[in-house]
Formats: structure tokens, C-alpha cells, sequence
């Protein structure tokens, strides 16, 4: 039986155990999550926000993930002293939703598409393939990957529906 | 009739203390109206989608069918646009701070995402968020609508000025 780990909002785990899978929730937020499958080296972030405002360095380990920018920096130096080859490092994502809808033309709330366009940024510039995502629309997604396999599983508990990207 | 039930200061990372056992079991109308100016505050109010529909159809006189869909997110949007006016201008009038108001926003979903896209939205900053949850009883109706109130630590503060 595998052994899930559950990310928390703005949490971070890497993995290096096949039998292991990450699982996360995620509304406007975005699950990102990068691996090696040859290494057989994962990580997911919970991420909530693109960067920190007044630049500082987060101290805290147990909110790693928050930061779209500090979460990727993270998961990369961590994955290569794991033994990831960098070169091999792809990514796969899913998230980033619009939960409110208003009436105005205007979306004040728009903070997924902001994670989005931001880690997307951010994965260009460090030359990692984002090889899948399912971002966007207005729920919430329970998010799964399989070290094992490299599937991401998302599902809307709303929407009733289950996929593998 | 109101209650403020609870008033705790929760780190960002360990929301699932305010989780309810019925989250993914009842789906939820909110309306979410955020508050900026000389006080940041966002107003998160819930209820029941089934119990949503109810009183909307009260509030328009005719009952709401699937097709009156956006007449239902018009009329909550309204109710909660009323009851988080009615806190900024009580806070407002008794402290003299300006405050601003957004449109609401509306959405059905899970507890769970909602709570999510609410902190999300709200918390840059800091790694704990001060959350009050109030709930409102309509003694006729028998309709429970809950409201979280949340702000940054910071923003207390300027209540004991």
C-alpha cells in the first residue's frame, strides 16, 4: 500500500521513495510539481502566492512552499542534492482557479491566474519542461502524483470528475 | 439574531483547525467582499447552497429554479454586500477610518476551496491571519448564515488605537 503524504497550504515535500505519492488540495492555489523519474526524485508545492512583497527571505521550513519563486528555488537545490539530474527535471501543475465570479468586468480575486503565469515564468527561466497542467476554471482540485508512474491525478469532488495528466 | 462564535489567531499552514468535519459534504454559497483603505479586512459569508436558494427565493418573492441562477448569486451577493457594509460602517463610525469595500464576489464550492482562495488572496504578508467566525440566525427563517472576518495581525492593532 502506498504512503501518502498530505501537503499542507503553502507546504513543500520532496520524495525519493517510489511508494510514495503527494497529495495536495488546491482552489486559486497551484499544486506544482517537479520530477525526475529516472532519479526517481518528486517534489510538490502548495503554492499560494507568486512572491513575497517585501522581499524577504522566508525562514520558516514548514510554509516553503508559499512563494511561487522561493517553493521552485527550493525544490530544485533540493531535488539535485537527492540525486535529480537537472537536466531531467520536468514539471507538471494544476490549480490556480478563479473561485468568485462577479457581476462587475473586473476580477479584483485574480491571484490563480497570477500564480500561473508566474511559475510558468519561472520554469522558463530555469529551462524545466512543463510537460502538463490542468490550471484555471473555478473550482477546486484534489491534486495526487505517482513517483512511480509520473502521473498526476486531479479531481473535483464539485464536478465529479477524476483525471490523469 | 448574531453570535460571534470564535475569535483565534491560525497560522496560514494549519487551516485545517477551522475545517469543519461537514466540509466536503455540503456545498456552500459565499459571497467573499474584501476591505481596503485605512483598514484591510475580508469578509467570507457562507451558507448551504440548498438553504441559499431558500432565502433568495424569499428575498425575490418567487421560488428559484435552475434556470434563476444568476438572480440566486444576485440576491446573496446583495445580502452579504448588506451585512459586510454594515460591519465596515460600524467600524468606520466608531473608530473614523476610511474603508473601501470591493464588489462581492460569489461562488459555490466546497468549504474547503473557498476558505483556500480566500487566504490565498488574502495572505502575502504574514504567516498567521486573525479569523473571527460570526453567525447570523433568522429566528423565522431558521436560515444560519456564517461570516469569517479576517486580517493580518497588523490590522488588530489599529482597533486598540
Amino acid at each position: 500500500m502506498k504512503r501518502v503524504i498530505e501537503i499542507k497550504m503553502g507546504g513543500l515535500e520532496i520524495i525519493t521513495d517510489k511508494e510514495c505519492e503527494l497529495k495536495t488540495f488546491v482552489g486559486s492555489c497551484v499544486a506544482i510539481c517537479l520530477f525526475d523519474l529516472t532519479s526517481h526524485v518528486a517534489s510538490m508545492a502548495h503554492v499560494m502566492l507568486p512572491q513575497k512583497s517585501d522581499g524577504l527571505q522566508s525562514l520558516a521550513q514548514k510554509d516553503i512552499g508559499k512563494y511561487a519563486d522561493e517553493a521552485l528555488s527550493y525544490m530544485i537545490n533540493g531535488m539535485i542534492q537527492k540525486g535529480a539530474d537537472p537536466k531531467k527535471i520536468k514539471a507538471k501543475m494544476a490549480g490556480g482557479a478563479a473561485i468568485f465570479e462577479h457581476e462587475s468586468e473586473t476580477s479584483l480575486f485574480n491571484v490563480g491566474h497570477r500564480n500561473i503565469v508566474y511559475l510558468k515564468k519561472i520554469l522558463k527561466e530555469n529551462g524545466i519542461p512543463l510537460v502538463s497542467e490542468d490550471t484555471g476554471e473555478n473550482f477546486g482540485r484534489w491534486v495526487r502524483f505517482n513517483l512511480q508512474s509520473g502521473a498526476l491525478t486531479v479531481a473535483s469532488n464539485l464536478k465529479k470528475f477524476e483525471k490523469t495528466i | 439574531m448574531y453570535l460571534l462564535k470564535k475569535t483565534q489567531e491560525i497560522p496560514i499552514v494549519n487551516l485545517d483547525v477551522i475545517l469543519s468535519n461537514l466540509e466536503e459534504l455540503n456545498v456552500m454559497s459565499a459571497v467573499y467582499v474584501k476591505c481596503d483603505g485605512d483598514l484591510h479586512m475580508g469578509a467570507l459569508l457562507y451558507l448551504p447552497e440548498n438553504k441559499s436558494k431558500i432565502l433568495a427565493s424569499q428575498l425575490l418573492g418567487r421560488s428559484i429554479h435552475n434556470e434563476s441562477e444568476g438572480l440566486t448569486m444576485s440576491s446573496i451577493s446583495e445580502i452579504g454586500n448588506i451585512l459586510a457594509a454594515s460591519i465596515t460602517n460600524a467600524i468606520s463610525q466608531d473608530t473614523g477610518y476610511k474603508i473601501c469595500s470591493s464588489v462581492p464576489g460569489y461562488a459555490v464550492e466546497f468549504f474547503r476551496t473557498l476558505l483556500e482562495a480566500v487566504v490565498s488572496d488574502f495572505g502575502n504578508e504574514f504567516d498567521t491571519l486573525v479569523v473571527s467566525h460570526v453567525e447570523f440566525h433568522g429566528v423565522t427563517s431558521d436560515i444560519t448564515i456564517h461570516m469569517l472576518l479576517l486580517q493580518n495581525p497588523s490590522e488588530i492593532k489599529k482597533f486598540m488605537m
